[in-house]
């Protein structure tokens, strides 16, 4: 391939993700409340289009024709950046996550994959690091309480966890001796990091929850005590930046389990359903939506089932369980690696 | 009661080895939610579908109506007097009829009416009661204000209720 | 003095009195229906038995005297049973008419059915039907039904009112009462048997049904009547008066008012033909200007006009502290002597029960407070034959009709350069007034009358005008007014554009360039004590709700 046709691949690479990604989290947001009126014995939102179908197009539509409010005090600039930042690092990151092998198309062989880094995993920790900007930013910026209230609390609790986070992924990369995303998935072709490493998978995906920001760890927003915590004073469509970073984030997070964990595309059996080459590829491909699907339903699921922490309860959880269990985690691969060995 | 305030006081030194680890609580709380998503659901979808409240329902106050045409209403006043929230207003007046005094006026502001049916529990003449409707809906100030025209109903439609009152009050 | 122990405690009466009044006296309330402490004794009602010590049955504490040494139990339970037990045999044929029914609310039956009787009858047959609704006299409606025979009405007119016209008929349960043949009851006190019944079998006929007595407010005030000035309560709805009360004051008029004063002195308050407003005549027309356009075009109009070409007459309807400004307005800003005001006698009006001759309140207060000719100064009669001969052209006219002192003058008042007209409600002289100031009603200010007995009583705001808040003036208010808001339909009644005449000439003369500074009628009073000696040591805290009695020189304004 030359250049020029790495750059139209690479282009039309990021319109399909971007695409995508943008049609999941607006359905992410319909799933979430229909789930939630699911478990609340509720229906849920059924009036626009068929069962509620077009209710993420009214939302949007909604969102984008209120006003536009920013507060006397606010820092002008920074306000409206934060929301940019968020969405810049939510949008970014999927540049890195494999859904499937590389296929053949047209002659070419393509990975799918928009950047096949080599040190993807560690640009994702980079990029999600990021985030916290937005949301302190947001906090600060605003000029209320509430808001800088959240913001500190965000910033405390990302950093936290991402420390958790970043040693669960240690375990991961000794398995597979390799930062790239495709060597991680293709690692897990037999057996699941899940099933080998279920500390790390626990603490992983533990993590996974405080960096979203989802509950039940969603002291940042938290509602009862800090109205809407850094988003507080955001209205409109830099509003509709930070939720849509926040659903973003949640795809993203699943993305990165089903890759680190669960095995990416792979399935234990897959090889002895006997399908023929592309046709494999398809039922890959599929197998990773479907286990992120999954995951995303269990975000959801967890959210309307478990209350938030106390502040004090998060950060113990973090610093006093997460941290050393993570630890654990290493030193357990590290021994399995040495027995194998 | 009893169970509730001895749950309440359980610490963190009560709970068990496998309450402390949190996950399998974790799971059954998820388990529980899980359930609840495949029960049958209870949303009524209003529009289309209208819930018929049962007789013990207290919706709009309404001035009941004899089959003969005249209010029960003597104009007492009493509804006036016990209402919390000061949404009844009632000016009587003289009639040749047997029971002399007769509302000339009879207004319940329904942006100030509570529902709490104290109207109704205090009424004498059974003359006031809490109908089933609670469709109300205005678009500015004066329409919220029933007068005699909108409260009177016919005894007819008030069955259930005043069964109900007789039985129960 | 000789001691009876009631319920254990020890209490001095005076020689005569009976147990009920002995008791009274300390406080203590022996429940009564019959008695009246103005009336004579009839003891039929019963309900005041009380157990006596040494005493083989019960008696009742109205007809027993009191003697050295007895020993008295109200509350024993002989007695609370025989209370019982009079309660139930009274609301045996008293209907349960409380909903439909005016009294309730300040009913003694109602009250005492809680108070003093178990709550259930054994009573299971019909009620004796009786006449309802009977117009026993043209001021008084009577429900033979609600009666329970207590006597009262009939000796109220045969020893208050002098004028026996009712009795009781027929016996036992059919007993009712009714007036002698070819009579009515319509003698000049008749519906104060309305304030005595103590159930509701005789209705006030002008206030039936209008309003419940706990959606009222009411203010002590004085009645506008004559110069009797007797102590009434004025009870408010929707800031509009709908009825009068008499108001205890043994000094004036004990338990009592006429019915003149009871109807006709609060109706005029609320009525179409109010002044709202400052008016000018323009182009033979009264229209509605601005209050500072008034006072400007007054006191412009006024200056032009030399001290004996003026005449002020001051008004015996007005308080003390209008007279009192008017008198210093007359002298001080305009100059003239000529002041003076308009005498309302009726001897016919007069009896020798309350009504007085003098059919305003405060002749005496208006003369004390200088309203009267100075030296070379005009009286009424001489201002009126000076407008006549046209000596007069400019006339300041307080809250009062120049007509009714002069018919003939009708002709010459459109002869005057000036009338302004101090008035509550258009009269005759304000048809030809150039220019008309709303004057606010005795129930729309505070103030003070001197009656015919040389009393200063206070009188005090009932009804708003536009610029009052009730709530903050201090003004009584009803349950609706306390709790309502402005919005409510209930508190749409009308608020006039009124000022009482102090004030109208306080800031009149402030056009005239002075500088008086009374911002209520209590800174002219304190004014007026320091100034007129009668007054000496006096304040509106010491005149109280009762009034104090002065000492006046000449007591007969007459």
């Amino acid at each position: 391939m030359n250049i020029t046709e790495i750059i139209i691949v690479s282009l039309i690479k990021i319109v399909f993700v971007l695409g995508i990604t943008l049609l999941t989290v607006a359905y992410l947001v319909y799933f979430e409340r229909k789930i939630a009126a699911w478990a609340q014995n509720r229906i849920g939102p059924n009036r626009v289009g068929w069962q509620g179908i077009l209710q993420p197009f009214a939302d949007v539509f909604k969102l984008l024709l209120k006003e536009d409010i920013v507060p006397e005090k606010a820092n002008r600039i920074v306000h409206a950046i934060a929301p940019m930042i968020a969405l810049f690092v939510a949008f970014t990151t999927y540049a890195v996550i494999p859904i499937g092998p590389n296929v053949n198309i047209f002659g070419y062989d393509i990975s799918l994959v928009v950047a096949d880094v080599n040190m993807g995993v560690l640009y994702v920790l980079a990029l999600t690091s990021l985030g916290v900007y937005a949301i302190t930013f947001a906090g600060w910026s605003s000029g209320s309480k509430y808001s800088l209230l959240g913001g500190i609390r965000s910033s405390a609790q990302m950093i936290s966890y991402e420390i958790s986070m970043g040693f669960s992924i240690g375990g991961v990369l000794l398995l597979a001796e390799s930062l790239r995303p495709i060597d991680i998935v293709n690692s897990q072709a037999g057996l699941w990091n899940a099933i080998i490493q279920p500390i790390g998978f626990i603490t992983f995906v533990v993590s996974a929850f405080a960096e979203t920001n989802r509950l039940p760890f969603d002291l940042p927003e938290a509602e009862p005590e800090l109205v809407g915590g850094f988003h507080t004073e955001y209205s409109s469509m830099k509003f509709a930046g930070f939720f849509l970073a926040e659903y973003a984030n949640m795809i993203i997070a699943s993305a990165m389990i089903v890759t680190l964990y669960l095995g990416g595309w792979h399935l234990p059996f897959e090889q002895s359903l006997g399908l023929s080459g592309s046709w494999l590829t398809v039922f890959q491909i599929t197998s990773f939506f479907v286990k992120m699907g999954a995951m995303l339903f269990f975000f959801i699921w967890v959210r309307w089932s478990i209350p938030r922490f106390r502040y004090d309860q998060l950060m113990n959880l973090g610093w006093k369980v997460m941290f050393p269990l993570s630890l654990i985690n290493i030193i357990w691969v590290a021994v399995i690696i040495m027995i194998t060995n | 009661m009893a169970q509730t305030s001895d749950s309440l006081k359980k610490r963190k030194k009560d709970l068990t080895f496998w309450q402390k680890i949190y996950i399998p609580e974790i799971a059954k709380g998820l388990a529980l939610t899980f359930k609840n998503m495949i029960r049958p659901k209870f949303t009524m979808e209003y529009p289309e579908e209208k819930f018929i409240p049962p007789p013990s329902y207290r919706g709009r106050p309404v001035l009941v109506l004899e089959e003969t045409g005249e209010e029960r209403c003597v104009a007492c006043g009493l509804c006036s007097r016990v209402c919390p929230a000061l949404a009844i207003e009632v000016q009587a007046a003289e009639t040749e009829r047997e029971k002399e005094r007769y509302p000339q006026k009879f207004e319940i502001n329904m942006l100030r009416c509570i529902f709490c049916g104290l109207c109704e529990e205090v009424c004498p003449e059974e003359a006031i009661v809490m109908s089933k409707d609670y469709e109300l809906a205005f678009t500015n100030r004066e329409d919220a204000i029933y007068g005699k025209d909108k409260l009177l109903t016919p005894v007819s439609q008030l069955k259930d209720r005043i069964e109900f009152l007789r039985k129960y009050k | 003095m000789p001691k009876i122990i009631i319920d254990g405690n020890e209490i001095e009466f005076k020689q005569g009195q009976t147990i009920i009044e002995a008791a009274k006296d300390h406080g203590i309330e022996i429940p009564h229906f019959c008695w009246h402490p103005k009336l004579s004794v009839s003891g039929n009602c019963r309900m005041c038995l009380v157990e006596v010590e040494k005493m083989p049955k019960l008696v009742i504490a109205c007809a027993t005297v009191a003697s050295e040494g007895m020993v008295v139990h109200t509350q024993s339970p002989k007695t609370i049973a025989a209370r019982n037990a009079v309660m139930e045999f009274l609301l045996i044929n008293h209907p349960l008419d409380c909903p439909i029914c005016d009294e309730a609310g300040e009913c003694k039956l109602q009250d005492y059915a809680y108070q003093h009787s178990i709550g259930e009858s054994r009573f299971v047959e019909e009620k004796v039907h009786k006449d309802k609704r009977v117009k026993i006299g043209p001021r008084v409606m009577f429900d033979a039904e609600r009666c329970i025979s207590c006597s009262r009405c009939i000796r109220f007119c045969d020893e208050i009112a002098k004028d026996s016209e009712l009795t009781f008929t027929r016996r036992g349960d059919r007993v009712t009462i009714t007036t002698f043949p070819g009579e009515e009851l319509d003698n000049p006190y008749s519906m104060n048997v309305v304030d005595i019944c103590p159930v509701g079998a005789l209705t006030n006929a002008d206030f039936r049904f209008k309003a419940r007595v706990w959606d009222m407010s009411h203010t002590n005030s004085i009645c506008i009547g004559c110069s009797r000035g007797c102590n009434i309560e004025i009870w408010v709805r929707n800031n509009e008066i709908l009825r009068l009360t008499p108001r205890h004051n043994e000094d004036v008029n004990s338990y009592w008012m006429c019915d003149h004063g009871r109807l006709n002195t609060f109706k005029f308050v609320n009525s179409e033909t109010r002044v709202n407003s400052p008016h000018i005549r323009k182009e033979g027309q009264l229209i509605r200007v601005s209050w500072d356009e008034a006072f400007a075009e007054a006191a412009s109009r006024l200056r032009t006009f030399g001290k004996d070409q003026i005449a002020v007459i001051g008004s015996a309807y007005a308080t003390c502290e209008d007279n009192y400004l008017v008198s210093k307005f007359a002298k001080n800003i305009l100059g003239t002597g000529n002041l003076d005001f308009i005498r309302h006698i009726d001897y016919s009006f007069a009896d020798d029960i309350l009504r007085k001759e003098d059919l305003t309140p405060n002749s005496l207060g208006a003369e004390l407070m200088g309203v009267k000719p100075l030296k070379n100064g005009l009286n009424v009669e001489e201002i009126i034959k000076s407008i006549k001969e046209g000596k007069i052209k400019a006339l300041y006219l307080i809250e009062d009709d120049i007509l009714t002192a002069d018919p003939e003058i009708e002709t010459y008042l459109a002869k005057l350069e000036l009338l302004i007209v101090h008035a509550a409600n258009f009269n005759q002289s304000t048809n030809f007034a150039d220019i008309v100031f709303p004057a606010a009603t005795y129930a729309e200010k505070n103030g003070t009358f001197i009656n015919f007995q040389g009393r200063l009583q206070r009188i005090r705001p009932a009804v708003a005008t536009i610029e009052v808040d009730r709530a903050l003036e201090g003004m009584a208010l009803s349950r609706l007014d306390k709790f309502g808001t402005k919005f409510d339909r209930w508190a749409q009644g009308k608020h006039f554009d009124a000022r009482a005449t102090w004030k109208i000439l306080t800031s009149l003369s402030n056009a005239f360039g002075s500088r008086w500074k009374y911002k209520m009628a209590e800174d002219v009073f304190d004014e007026m004590v320091s100034s007129i000696p009668e007054l000496k040591g006096l304040n509106y805290d010491i005149i109280g709700d009762l009034g104090v009695q002065l000492k006046l020189e000449k007591v007969n304004v007459v």
